[in-house]
């Protein structure tokens, strides 16, 4: 396997041959991929919401945005100006502190998943050893923030919005564990980097959907619970709560909110695509087709093209992922939360279960295809 | 044991069906993304209204003989005429006619039942003000006429539905003449008139 382009060495190289002295040359690399992932987080979420509105639009035969730039494609950014001018208002009898808290909770873990999204063998914030465990301890994170702002607001409708975050996001962090978990267990690894290289052999034939039909499904729906989506929406249903737990919020911090979840959606959709969906992977391996080519993957041109078709491919599959679930929000109604939690529990939890054993069994039966 | 491996049966046919469900929706609605929008841009373009429609209702003073049946027929008693006795005349005169499109459900009984045709619907519909008395319209103001969507350099009108050519969906970009399905009224009167003109001759013979 190639590393590939390792933008990290090269920079830190450079700085080295410039005179810096190697630790202050790592030192002033580590911001760069930071800043960068948030960009590309921002980017994603501007993208995202166009995205949602547009096809929500072409859903139900009506135009979306038309007039904030070509297309409205500025018309996210103008919700965020929009957003940003209004008046904070914290109501008289909430409680300030944990009014204001609430959102940045909401939002920093989800920024801080951003870490594990590999887009190419190096190009990757941190590879770290516990990388899926990460995003799933920091995602438990959220109802915290969740309930904490339901709660603060000091309003019957938020309150049952955040009870409801927390009810939800509580019984379908379980089966979600358990469907990465049998992932994790055919790679041998939580490092997001080393479950898409156990997939990158066979092309499209090696990725795990393949593997993991049932898993593939049960991660799907756990992430759309998780990212609160509209099959269940129920914390922010807007027929009953007015908007749940966000009733209360306006100007940044409501955006705050707004792009949070906008952010979870397309990082799930990112790290759906990482575990099931072959990451940057192409539907051929690039270095089958460079050999078939006849040129050599160890190219310079070569590499900076892999990396390039990587960071494609990851953003395809996420953006395909998106519209699914885009799709699926004017698809489907909304599910009871006696419906949701029977879900969770009762489908979802033992099937995530069976699963998980089955993939153990199958691992020691067939090692060679299941990663022994 | 039979029994719960059929519960484990049907449960997991229902589930499949459920999907199946889901996936059928999800055609619909794929499906419903490659159809044209139907949006009416509506500063820029507006709808050429029918000649049925029932819009703003367009009053003409002088035909009135206040004799309140509209008041009568209408649903809330609504239309406010204010009138005296002429005696030398032995006359109602009219002094004042106002009615309150706030109110108004726009049902069109006085229309229907105005002894005189002072009282008629016109095609204007847009009816906002900042103060709801402002919707309150005296005489003077049922008097005006409506403005036509097609003479408005700035507007696009666009035909409905029903007044588009045979197999036409779409109102842009209409060729010009572009007639509708099937005969106009005064297509009709005139068959009407012809065929009328072919009997008589033949009326007389018999």
């Amino acid at each position: 396997m190639e590393s590939g382009i390792d933008l990290q060495g090269s920079a830190i190289q450079l700085l080295v041959d410039l005179g810096v002295p190697t630790p202050i040359a790592k030192v002033l690399w580590l911001p760069l991929p930071m800043a960068l992932m948030l960009v590309v987080a921002t980017v994603g979420v501007l993208i995202a919401v166009w995205l949602e509105r547009k096809i929500a639009a072409a859903v139900q035969q009506r135009y979306g945005p038309e007039y904030a730039g070509p297309l409205g494609v500025l018309q996210p950014i103008a919700d965020g100006l929009k957003l940003l001018f209004k008046e904070d208002i914290i109501p008289n009898l909430a409680d300030p502190w944990l009014f204001t808290i609430g959102p940045a909770i909401v939002v920093i873990p989800v920024f801080l998943s951003y870490l594990i999204v590999p887009f190419g063998q190096n190009l990757v914030v941190t590879d770290l050893g516990i990388g899926a465990f990460l995003w799933i301890s920091l995602s438990s994170i959220t109802p915290i923030g969740l309930l904490m702002s339901g709660y603060a607001s000091n309003n019957k409708y938020a309150l049952i919005g955040g009870l409801r975050a927390a009810a939800q996001s509580i019984s379908y962090e379980i089966p979600l564990a358990l469907s990465v978990l049998a992932v994790i267990m055919m790679s041998n690894s939580l490092s997001t980097i080393d479950i898409v290289n156990q997939q990158a052999n066979h092309g499209i034939l090696g990725w795990n959907i393949w593997r993991q039909p049932v898993g593939f499904i049960i991660f799907w729906i756990s992430a759309l619970a998780e990212t609160e989506r509209l099959p269940f929406d129920l914390p922010e249903a807007e027929e009953e709560l007015v908007a749940g737990y966000q009733t209360e919020y306006t100007g940044m911090k409501f955006a705050l909110f707004y792009l949070g979840s906008y952010v979870n959606l397309v990082l799930s959709a990112l790290l759906f695509s990482v575990f099931y969906l072959g990451g940057w992977s192409f539907p051929v391996p690039v270095d089958t087709l460079a050999n078939w080519l006849g040129v050599s993957p160890a190219l310079p041109w070569v590499q900076v093209l892999t990396a390039s078709i990587g960071i494609t491919m990851v953003l395809v599959k996420t953006y395909l992922l998106v519209f699914i679930a885009i799709l699926l929000r004017w698809t489907t109604p909304r599910v009871r939360i006696d419906q949701l939690l029977n879900l969770g529990w009762k489908f979802l939890l033992p099937v995530a279960l069976a699963n998980l054993l089955i993939t153990a069994a199958l691992k020691l039966a067939f090692p060679v295809a299941f990663g022994g | 044991m039979l029994k719960f491996l059929k519960q484990v049966g049907d449960y997991a046919k229902e589930s499949f069906q459920a999907a199946k469900y889901i996936g059928q929706g999800l055609s619909v609605t794929f499906d419903h993304m490659r159809r044209r929008p139907v949006t009416v841009q509506y500063p820029y373009e507006k709808v050429i209204p029918s000649e049925r429609y029932r819009g703003r209702i367009h009053f003409e003073f002088d035909k009135c003989i206040a004799c309140e049946v509209c008041v009568r027929v209408c649903p809330i008693n609504l239309p406010v005429v204010d009138w005296e006795f002429n005696k030398p005349q032995k006359k109602k005169q009219l002094k004042h006619y106002s009615i309150d499109f706030g109110v108004c459900i726009f049902c069109g009984n006085c229309v229907e039942y105005c002894p005189t045709n002072c009282l008629s619907m016109t095609e204007e519909y847009e009816l906002s003000a900042y103060d709801r008395h402002e919707l309150n319209y005296d005489n003077v103001a049922l008097g005006r006429l409506p403005e036509k969507v097609t003479l408005d350099p700035m507007v696009t009108p666009l035909r409905e539905f029903a007044y588009l050519p045979k197999g036409v969906l779409d109102p842009h970009d209409l060729p010009k003449g572009a007639q509708r399905a099937g005969k106009r009224p005064e297509e009709i009167l005139e068959e009407i008139e012809r065929e009328k003109a072919a009997a008589a001759p033949s009326e007389d013979e018999g």
